[in-house]
């Protein structure tokens, strides 16, 4: 039996998982499913989990899902994508925060560049008041010209980008607090 | 015509060497540093290095392609669309180089370049533009004069680069107040992108839909446009959707606009494939836009309607055959086809790029389904390119079938490592507006303001319980983190063979 701590959606989730042959049961919070999994690459799973009917009147449903997992490059989160929804999930503590409150609650928004390219408009000035969703700096890069918007509301607090400036990845280009 | 050398990258060239291919013609591949490992190179014939990743030191050195077609002995070169598709001294260099230019004469991708220009050519052809200023506005017009003539076209209006493309260079002026300081930005920004600050003035179109016509055209003076491509649903004036036909075009507009176009091309003695752009009034009233001198983004879904294949055309256009399309079967479509672009960007983050390594691929097939792309697993998204990884198309007997087969395309469309526009798409085909066809080029900008940077697929509960079990089972049986440096061949059977245990 292996336990994990899995959150998804802004909620924490105990996962328990035991293995019999290649059949899983897994325990998530108090209610357990038992899966089929097939390894298809690195990336991807097949399930086949049984579903009870509530009133036990027929045989389980037997509910194919194909899955994938991958690293999320700019959180370190797994995006797993059932079917065609992705979704972020963070397993065993890994610091996982939904997108739209990245760096919220009371900490200050370090806003980073995303990707490689160049900045073609700062928009604030330090000290400024800006809003939720603001946008901050204009990123040019693959062709096209990007937002970067603030997360929370709040004051300039840094202004590191500079009109014209090419960046890196993860360069720091504002502070918001 | 033997070996076609394909200047351009991406799925396009893959879609070119595939015409090379059917047609037993061979084909050269031409990359930059970062496309060694691209799918285009795997699929040529032969492939040459050109340069650096930066396009201004590969794909766009005029001098390095030819170099590449001398060396490899190929006798026509195809442009593609995007880089130096619609450049007229690359099309001056191939002829000059002795090379069969696989697209219009340089004459004509230069006169129909400059916004100005083509529309003085739509205009002695009889068709109508939309209301503007005829020449460029003059660089040392003062302000004044500026205003005059803003005020006799009327607001709300566009400031438009004469070399435009892409909505770069352009402008809407509500205020006339605002019209010094967007003559300004605008001018400014065509000298960045297109190197010519010149601007004209353009009325602005209260909702239009963006609808436009394909054309191929021979050198023996036949002019074939075929059925309309609907294209209104665009963000930041880039097309995100097409569909052919449009569900605003009556056979009676179809009629007209078509003739219209195949005019603007007679008038100036167009060849090769090209597209003409209008905007269609909400009375139905159509004005000509502007003229794209290459083979456009969107050409599968008017190849599904019609059963023609456009490259090949092209090709065989080039080499001076006649085109014997009978002109009924280019304007009745068959069917109805829906393409999607799909974008290495997350629409859940604004819809930023995000470049990265595609770590599992499975593109949508089956029937009436068509994928052209240039991305396989294990391959980078580059920063440098335009970050579309393929064209999604669906054909079906008709409109509605068709928004079924793409939403079941899109629930099969599997992609990991990177974010794509999957998910928005899979929102976007289920909204009412759109399966009602009421849409304008406003609707998506529109749609995606009031969305306000909500997500567009919200994972439903039991989705998120699915994804909890996954990361558990997947953490279950992921093997221990291999040493940094990818640890050795035998740690792989190692892995290998637990894998196999699985099953």
């Amino acid at each position: 039996m292996q336990h994990f701590e899995i959150e998804v959606g802004g909620r924490t989730r105990r996962v328990a998982v035991a293995r019999t042959g290649d059949k899983f049961a897994v325990t998530l919070d108090d209610r357990t499913v038992h899966a089929d999994v097939a390894r298809i690459d690195a990336h991807t799973l097949s399930l086949v989990v049984d579903t009870e009917c509530p009133t036990g009147a027929t045989d389980p449903v037997r509910a194919a899902f194909e899955v994938t997992i991958a690293p999320d490059a700019a959180t370190g989160q797994l995006i797993v994508g059932v079917g065609p929804t992705p979704v972020a999930v963070a397993v065993n503590g890994r610091r996982a925060r939904r997108r739209d409150e990245a760096s919220g609650g009371n900490g200050p928004q370090r806003l980073s560049a995303p990707m490689p390219g160049k900045i073609v408009r700062v928009l604030v000035k330090s000290g400024d008041p800006v809003r939720a969703r603001q946008p901050l700096v204009v990123v040019e890069a693959m062709k096209m010209e990007n937002e970067l918007r603030a997360g929370r509301d709040g004051l300039v607090a840094e202004l590191h980008a500079r009109e014209g400036e090419s960046v890196d990845a993860g360069a720091l280009l504002v502070v918001v607090q | 015509m033997k070996k076609i050398l394909i200047a351009n990258r991406g799925e396009i060239a893959v879609r070119i060497i595939r015409a090379c291919r059917e047609m037993d013609l061979s084909s050269v591949a031409v990359y930059s540093e970062c496309d060694r490992s691209a799918l285009h190179v795997r699929l040529a014939d032969e492939a040459y290095a050109i340069g650096p990743s930066a396009p201004r030191e590969s794909y766009l050195r005029i001098d390095r392609l030819v170099d590449a077609a001398r060396r490899s002995g190929a006798d026509a070169v195809h442009p593609g669309y995007g880089f130096l598709a619609e450049n007229e001294d690359f099309a001056a260099a191939c002829v000059g180089a002795g090379l069969t230019f696989i697209g219009p004469t340089a004459r004509a991708i230069e006169t129909m370049g400059s916004k100005t220009a083509a529309r003085g050519a739509a205009k002695r052809a009889g068709v109508p533009v939309v209301p503007g200023t005829e020449d460029p506005l003059g660089a040392d017009a003062t302000s004044e004069e500026i205003a005059a003539t803003a005020q006799s076209i009327g607001y709300p209006l566009l400031v438009k680069a004469v070399a435009g493309g892409g909505g770069k260079g352009m402008r809407t002026v509500v205020d006339p107040s605002d019209l010094a300081s967007a003559v300004g930005a605008a001018r400014s920004e065509a000298a960045t992108a297109f190197g010519d600050p010149a601007v004209y003035l353009e009325r602005e179109l209260p909702r239009p839909r963006h609808i436009e016509v394909q054309l191929l055209a021979d050198h023996h003076g036949a002019v074939v446009p075929f059925v309309e491509r609907e294209c209104s649903i665009q963000r930041r004036h880039q097309k995100v959707v097409e569909e052919t036909p449009s569900i605003a075009v009556t056979p009676a507009l179809r009629a007209e606009i078509t003739s219209a176009a195949a005019a603007v091309a007679k008038g100036v003695g167009y060849t090769n494939a090209g597209t003409i752009e209008f905007l269609v009034d909400e009375n139905g009233r159509f004005y000509f836009l502007e003229m794209n001198t290459r083979l456009q983004v969107e050409h599968p879904i008017t190849e599904m309607v019609t059963g023609l294949d456009l490259v090949q055309w092209q090709i065989r256009i080039a080499r001076g055959e006649r085109l014997d399309v009978d002109p009924a079967r280019a304007l009745t479509p068959t069917g109805h086809a829906i393409e999607c672009r799909v974008y290495a960007e997350d629409p859940d983050n604004n819809f930023l790029p995000s470049p990265g390594r595609i770590v599992a691929l499975r593109p949508a097939a089956g029937p009436g389904i068509r994928d052209d792309s240039g991305a396989t697993a294990g391959l980078d998204v580059p920063i440098f390119y335009d970050p579309m990884i393929s064209k999604l198309a669906a054909w079906a007997e008709d409109r509605p079938r068709a928004i079924a087969r793409m939403r079941r395309a899109l629930a099969e469309y599997l992609v990991a490592g990177i974010r794509t526009t999957v998910p928005f798409f899979t929102w976007l085909l289920s909204q009412p507006d759109f399966s009602a066809g009421r849409f304008d080029t406003t609707y998506l900008d529109g749609v995606l303001k009031a969305q306000n940077g909500r997500p567009f697929v919200e994972p439903a509960a039991g989705v998120e319980e699915m994804a909890a079990i996954a990361a558990a089972l997947h953490t279950a049986l992921s093997p221990a983190r291999p040493p940094a440096n990818g640890g050795s061949t035998g740690g792989r059977w190692k892995t290998e063979a637990r894998l196999e245990g699985l099953r």
